[in-house]
């Protein structure tokens, strides 16, 4: 269904996508089940803690700048608050600017989980502004509002008339047990920024709206658009709340994750005819080519972009076609969220790498266009063989079996500790930690001398994997993976 | 499209009242659709001639693609749409987090169509949480009816159900539309319920006399238009139907005291 912003509560990934957390298969299979819609999630009788969508949605927000977040939660909920004032002092201070947002929680207990709290949360709302005059205010809601039944709405459409006009105060539909995936809390916090801060535009700029985590290629991209006499705008982390009300005015919308842009791109696209370029992501050749030519179609200046493309592959393409002679039949296995696995994916065939298993932490059987998601569209074409393909939702239990059987040369992973445990399996693994490491042709040169670096001397996982026991059992390693999904499993 | 909640006691006769009231509306020609908030799910019973195979919250587990809104949303009596939230069974969960979970599904899924006049939501009897408030927040009903009788604890129920719409009517735009009686001959019940309306600054929007067809035709899964379209009773229903449809009284209720309520019903309650 098209991106409604009539309700005040975007709907889950589930139910809007069809998403699912559990699946063992293969590429061929999972495609086409996700096109004629058969596929159906698997539950697991066992699994490990997965994400919030929650910590995702605010998250996300809090990356804003002089903005309040107000967590209408128990104190546990608001605990993601110092890792938020780290992130954003850090990167606030890489870019030279200041960042006032805070983060303040409501602290809900027994007494307000019985006679309910709306009454303390419209205190908060207007000492929050009072004390610390944010750009906005963002009320985000947890387990227990829902549980409870707190009509925070009602509550923040009243204490907005007491907030200036200007200042957008509105609430973040984010419960915890809404959703298994924590990319509704991505949609989440696009849906409020929609509703609520993106104004009807004004006039047209020539910004590219970029939708992206923490901006680390900042300068190389906007060296890059001004070739074509464009500028980016990055959001949320260091974005203002000025910026983001104009997300309207630009000239078209471009993402570094399908998964993380499909709402708003959408969104924007729907509601204010802002060109949504949803190819696949900028990373390795073939995607940054597509990528660039996506732009160049929508702002009218492909002819810029091919004479950049042809300059540029002067510069890159023979380097990299030396690599790839080193890692040729090499053989690699993927762990990360759809919006990057299917996308590596991609780029480890282009380096001639053999991709035996992507396993992803969860599955999008379309995106908020109502397609299939450009990355697993662009394997279907070009893909000339297929591979094992598996949704792990986080499961390490799983990857390390996978690993196990399969042994690897390398394993590429992207969220904090995951490439550590398949070390000490004694697999080398690298960490595909920023979101811009394997961007355009010099990213991807980059990217294909770490992975050779990583491959060249195993003796650090080696000898790791000796001198450790990790906690899984003889048995597990001769399970099938997908050992606990219900109905599997011997 | 009016959108219409009914409260009142547990057993009171809500879904009853709420179901034969849609059938005198639909005779109208008007275009319904009834919500039942009630996790028993027994809400619409009468108007699909017996209980609803799956409810809202039964496709909680289905895929976003798989949940058909046919398969939940089903036409009744007249054409009436009947769609039940379904919930826990008693002891367990929370449902009222249900109600919340089953408005939101029955939004994004895009039963609220513009064609229809009027949507009807029954609600279970005690309104002991937030989630069975969810009907009247804003966007959802702007009417409420209560349906009580000459009995003390109907009445005192009632008023309590009142202090919850008046917290929402201060912040928002639901008014009370008036108290419909559903009749257990007490002694001068009509002076009672009339005298206890007006205390509210409300009114005595119907009075629906007590009649044992109306049994009849629930065992026989049937409203009374239905089951007995001539029968006197039949134009009670369309009466209150009339009477619902011509409203234009909408007020901020007034609840009273516990000794004022009293106060009433030993006026009014005892006969001379």
């Amino acid at each position: 269904m098209a991106v409604s912003l009539k309700q005040s509560s975007v709907a889950t990934r589930e139910s809007r996508l069809g998403s699912v957390t559990g699946y063992s298969g293969d590429l061929y299979d999972i495609i086409h089940q996700s096109k004629c819609g058969t596929l159906k999630n698997k539950e697991r009788c066992f699994s490990q803690s997965s994400t919030c969508n929650a910590s995702c949605s605010l998250g996300q927000l809090s990356g804003i700048r002089d903005i309040a977040i107000i967590n209408h939660a128990p104190s546990g909920c608001t605990a993601m608050a110092s890792g938020t004032d780290v992130i954003n002092s850090q990167l606030a201070t890489k870019r030279g600017v200041t960042n006032a947002t805070v983060f303040v929680g409501t602290d809900m207990d027994e007494h307000d989980t019985v006679f309910g709290a709306t009454g303390n949360l419209k205190d908060i709302i207007l000492e929050t502004y009072n004390r610390y005059k944010p750009k906005a205010i963002f009320i985000g809601t947890s387990c227990l509002s829902g549980i409870i039944g707190e009509d925070v709405d009602s509550v923040v459409r009243k204490r907005k008339k007491e907030i200036p006009e200007d200042i957008p105060v509105a609430t973040v539909h984010c419960e915890g047990f809404r959703s298994r995936i924590w990319a509704t809390g991505f949609d989440a916090s696009d849906h409020v920024i929609l509703s609520s801060v993106v104004k009807p535009p004004k006039k047209k700029s020539n910004k590219i709206n970029f939708k992206n985590f923490y901006e680390s290629a900042r300068n190389e991209i906007i060296e890059l658009f001004a070739n074509f006499g464009v500028e980016p705008v990055f959001f949320y982390q260091n974005a203002t709340i000025e910026e983001l009300s104009e997300l309207s005015e630009a000239l078209a919308t471009v993402n570094i994750c399908g998964v993380l842009g499909s709402y708003l791109g959408n969104g924007l696209q729907e509601q204010y005819g802002v060109p949504y370029v949803n190819t696949v992501n900028p990373l390795g050749v073939a995607g940054f080519e597509a990528w660039l030519r996506g732009i160049g179609k929508v702002i009218g200046k492909e002819a810029e972009v091919e004479e950049y493309i042809k300059t540029e592959r002067v510069k890159y393409l023979d380097k990299i076609e030396e690599v790839k002679k080193e890692l040729k039949g090499l053989r690699a296995v993927l762990g990360m969220g759809p919006g990057y696995t299917y996308e590596v994916a991609r780029v480890l065939q282009e380096l001639g790498i053999e991709v035996v298993w992507a396993a992803s932490w969860h599955h999008d059987k379309k995106h908020d266009s109502e397609e299939l998601p450009a990355s697993l569209q662009y394997l279907d074409e070009h893909s000339d063989y297929n591979f094992k393909v598996s949704v792990a939702d986080q499961q390490n239990y799983e990857i390390l079996n996978i690993l196990n059987e399969h042994k690897p040369d390398i394993y590429f992973s992207r969220h904090p500790g995951t490439t550590v445990w398949a070390i000490k399996q004694g697999c080398a693994a690298l960490c595909v930690n920023d979101e811009y490491m394997i961007f355009g042709y010099k990213g991807t040169l980059d990217f294909a001398y770490t992975v050779l670096d990583t491959i060249k001397n195993r003796s650090f996982e080696k000898n790791l994997a000796a001198r450790i026991k990790l906690p899984y059992t003889d048995w597990w390693y001769k399970q099938n993976n997908s050992t606990f999904f219900d109905g599997e499993g011997k | 499209m009016r959108q219409i909640a009914i409260y009142g006691k547990g057993g009171i006769g809500k879904s009853t009242t709420t179901q034969n009231l849609t059938a005198g509306l639909a005779s109208l020609g008007k275009k319904i659709m009834v919500v039942g908030c009630d996790p028993k799910a027994d809400s619409t019973r009468l108007l699909l001639g017996g209980l609803s195979q799956k409810s809202v919250l039964d496709t909680l587990r289905d895929e976003g693609n798989d949940v058909d809104l046919d398969s939940i949303l089903k036409p009744g009596f007249q054409g009436i749409k009947c769609v039940e939230s379904g919930g826990p069974e008693p002891g367990v969960g929370c449902a009222g987090r249900g109600i919340i979970t089953s408005i939101n599904m029955l939004e994004q899924l895009g039963a609220y169509t513009e064609e229809l006049d009027y949507v009807f939501y029954d609600v279970l009897g005690d309104v002991v949480c937030g989630g069975f408030a969810m009907p009247i927040r804003e966007g959802k009903a702007q009417e409420i009816y209560i349906v009580a009788s000459g009995e003390m604890m109907a009445l005192y129920a009632a008023n309590n159900i009142a202090k919850g719409i008046r917290k929402y009517a201060n912040s928002g735009g639901v008014r009370l539309g008036g108290i419909i009686c559903n009749s257990r001959k007490v002694d001068r019940e009509h002076d009672l319920l009339t005298a206890f309306a007006k205390e509210l600054g409300s009114q005595l929007i119907y009075f629906v006399p007590r009649d044992n067809i109306v049994q009849r035709a629930e065992i026989n899964k049937k409203t009374v238009i239905e089951y007995d379209s001539e029968a006197e009773q039949a134009d009670e229903y369309r009466a209150l139907a009339e009477a619902i449809n011509n409203n234009k009284q909408f007020v901020i209720p007034q609840p009273m005291t516990q000794d004022r309520l009293e106060e009433i019903l030993i006026e009014f309650g005892l006969n001379g």
